[in-house]
């Protein structure tokens, strides 16, 4: 099978590697492959870190991969794969041990389950879930990438609106969001009837950028983003709250295998929670900022950050 | 089997037909957003063309042309012309894709129109001449039917490229004529299948329709020495550009 081979190419790799960095005591470079550091290596399998294929899930898994890397773990990169559906496979078969997920998207997406609004009970869920294909469920962050409204700042001002209840008081409205939204009980079909919102108005824009400069020029009032994507701080736009009904938490949440999670035990669920901690939707705004408009690569400004955390020397 | 069935029945739905989002509203706002680039285009570029042809000038100009339009991408030009008009306080609806598909109706015409008019023979040409045709006669009565069908086979290709092309506009806004149930079907993922099927092939059955419609047109239009006798003369003159 590809992937056994790929995990022996890459287990070959890395013994390679591995012998070179002892033969020249101790070079420490940002290799694809390994860095132990200061500590010497932690014995134990190697751990293959995947991502899906967006910049955020690169960041985080580079985040994660690197502090592990630091503590003297053997990381594998396996990033930007793709969606869920190529995603999911590979966790199963073992190809990929670890993994930075959302919440209510593993749950809904993910496993074809419908996503509770609540976070703990979301948590639970998904632990359930997992636990059945051998996977541990590590705390979630409290950052999230989660679908959010947004309205731009004179529309906030002039209509006084801070929550989604508060546009039933702002006459006639327009909510522009992907196709798939209108339909939605969790976006502007759940708006409307959660909130009873009968001035809303829906027009459909699948592309991201459009719908922004429709936001912009005031063709739509409302539109639909998610909460980590840069332009919302880059536009000054107002995120509006009261969503907690319909909208589901997409915490930033880790998963491992358990061969990994038992073979390391303790202190590796302790590394990745004491990281998970720090990682908040303004620390995803700001690293989505470095990579999508400074144009940094995912993996300095997962360093970056992770030196400023003071978590790598 | 399953999918047969739910597509079928996708059909069957109430509304499905004569509703706001049923498909012959959809499928007249589909031929409104293809009407005007179309309109546009033939009117400018038909006869620029014709008249660089009659001259006998900008050869390569109409080779850069036709390629230009054509390797542009319409869906990055349609993405730019939204961002565009959207800082214009332009509405999404309509000027973005107007704009694309114009990019895309112009090089088929334009080509197609100056082909067939240089590549009349110079003998017929000077032969005219001789026999005392004006210059406005050798264009309108010999350059001009004798180029006939494949200028109106380039307005076909045209045409039926804009009617496939139109459903991008479903993009942009809920004013995407056909395209609207393939993106929307698209967006839902798995679920969405049936509705991309539909939406796919109600486009395919209105362009071959349309196709089918302008082929016979062509055979009223055209000079009657001129009019291909069977499908494969169409097809033959169509496959010229």
């Amino acid at each position: 099978m590809r992937t056994s081979f790929r995990r022996r190419f890459f287990g070959a790799t890395l013994l390679v590697l591995a012998l070179v960095v002892t033969a020249c005591d101790g070079g420490s470079g940002g290799d694809a492959t390994t860095t132990p550091s200061d500590g010497g290596t932690v014995e134990g399998p190697a751990i293959t870190v995947g991502s899906f294929n967006f910049p955020e899930s690169v960041i985080l898994a580079e985040i994660y991969a690197q502090a592990l890397e630091a503590n003297g773990y053997t990381v594998v990169r396996n990033l930007n794969i793709g969606d869920r559906e190529l995603i999911f496979p590979e966790i199963e078969s073992g190809a990929i041990d670890f993994i930075p997920e959302y919440l209510g998207s593993a749950v809904s997406i993910g496993f074809g389950e419908e996503a509770p609004t609540d976070e703990a009970e979301a948590l639970q869920t998904l632990t359930d879930l997992f636990a059945a294909k051998s996977v541990t469920v590590l705390d979630p962050a409290p950052g999230q990438d989660k679908n959010v409204f947004v309205v731009t700042g004179d529309f906030a001002e002039g209509n006084g609106v801070t929550t989604v209840s508060d546009l039933a008081g702002a006459g006639e409205v327009t909510l522009g969001g992907p196709p798939e939204c209108e339909d939605r009980s969790t976006c502007y079909r759940g708006l409307v009837e959660t909130y009873g919102l009968d001035n809303l108005g829906f027009e459909s824009i699948a592309e991201g950028a459009a719908r922004v400069a429709a936001l912009e020029s005031g063709e739509i009032q409302v539109a639909l983003l998610f909460s980590t994507q840069p332009v919302i701080t880059e536009k000054g736009f107002v995120v509006l709250g009261g969503t907690e009904e319909i909208i589901a938490p997409e915490n930033v949440v880790p998963v491992v295998s358990n061969e990994v999670a038992e073979a390391y035990g303790d202190d590796f669920a302790a590394l990745i929670n004491s990281i998970s901690r720090l990682i908040t939707t303004e620390v995803l705004l700001d690293l989505n900022g470095r990579v999508e408009i400074d144009a940094e690569n995912p993996e300095d400004a997962a360093t970056a950050w992770l030196s400023e955390q003071g978590l790598v020397p | 089997m399953g999918f047969l069935s739910d597509l079928v029945s996708w059909f069957g739905e109430p509304g499905r037909w004569a509703g706001d989002d049923g498909i012959l509203p959809r499928a007249l706002e589909h031929l409104w957003l293809a009407a005007l680039p179309m309109l546009i285009a033939v009117t400018v570029a038909l006869p620029i063309a014709v008249w660089l042809g009659h001259r006998r000038i900008g050869g390569l100009a109409a080779n850069a042309a036709a390629n230009i339009g054509r390797a542009i991408p319409s869906f990055g030009l349609i993405i730019l012309a939204a961002i565009f008009f959207a800082r214009a306080g332009v509405s999404l609806r309509f000027w973005p894709a107007a704009v694309a598909l114009l990019a895309l109706a112009i090089p088929p015409i334009y080509t197609n129109a100056y082909t067939a008019i240089v590549t009349v023979p110079r003998e017929t040409v000077e032969a005219a001449k001789g026999m005392g045709f004006t210059d406005n006669e050798v264009l309108w009565g010999v350059e001009v039917p004798i180029g006939a069908p494949l200028i109106f086979a380039g307005i076909r290709i045209s045409f039926i490229q804009v009617l496939a092309t139109v459903p991008l506009a479903a993009v942009l806004s809920s004013g995407g004529g056909l395209g609207q149930y393939v993106v929307r079907g698209f967006a839902q993922g798995p679920g969405g299948r049936v509705e991309v099927f539909a939406g796919a092939l109600l486009i395919a059955v209105l362009t071959l329709g349309a196709d089918w419609l302008l082929s016979r047109g062509e055979r009223w239009v055209l000079p009657e020495g001129r009019r291909p006798r069977s499908s494969e003369e169409i097809r033959a003159a169509a496959s010229i550009s």
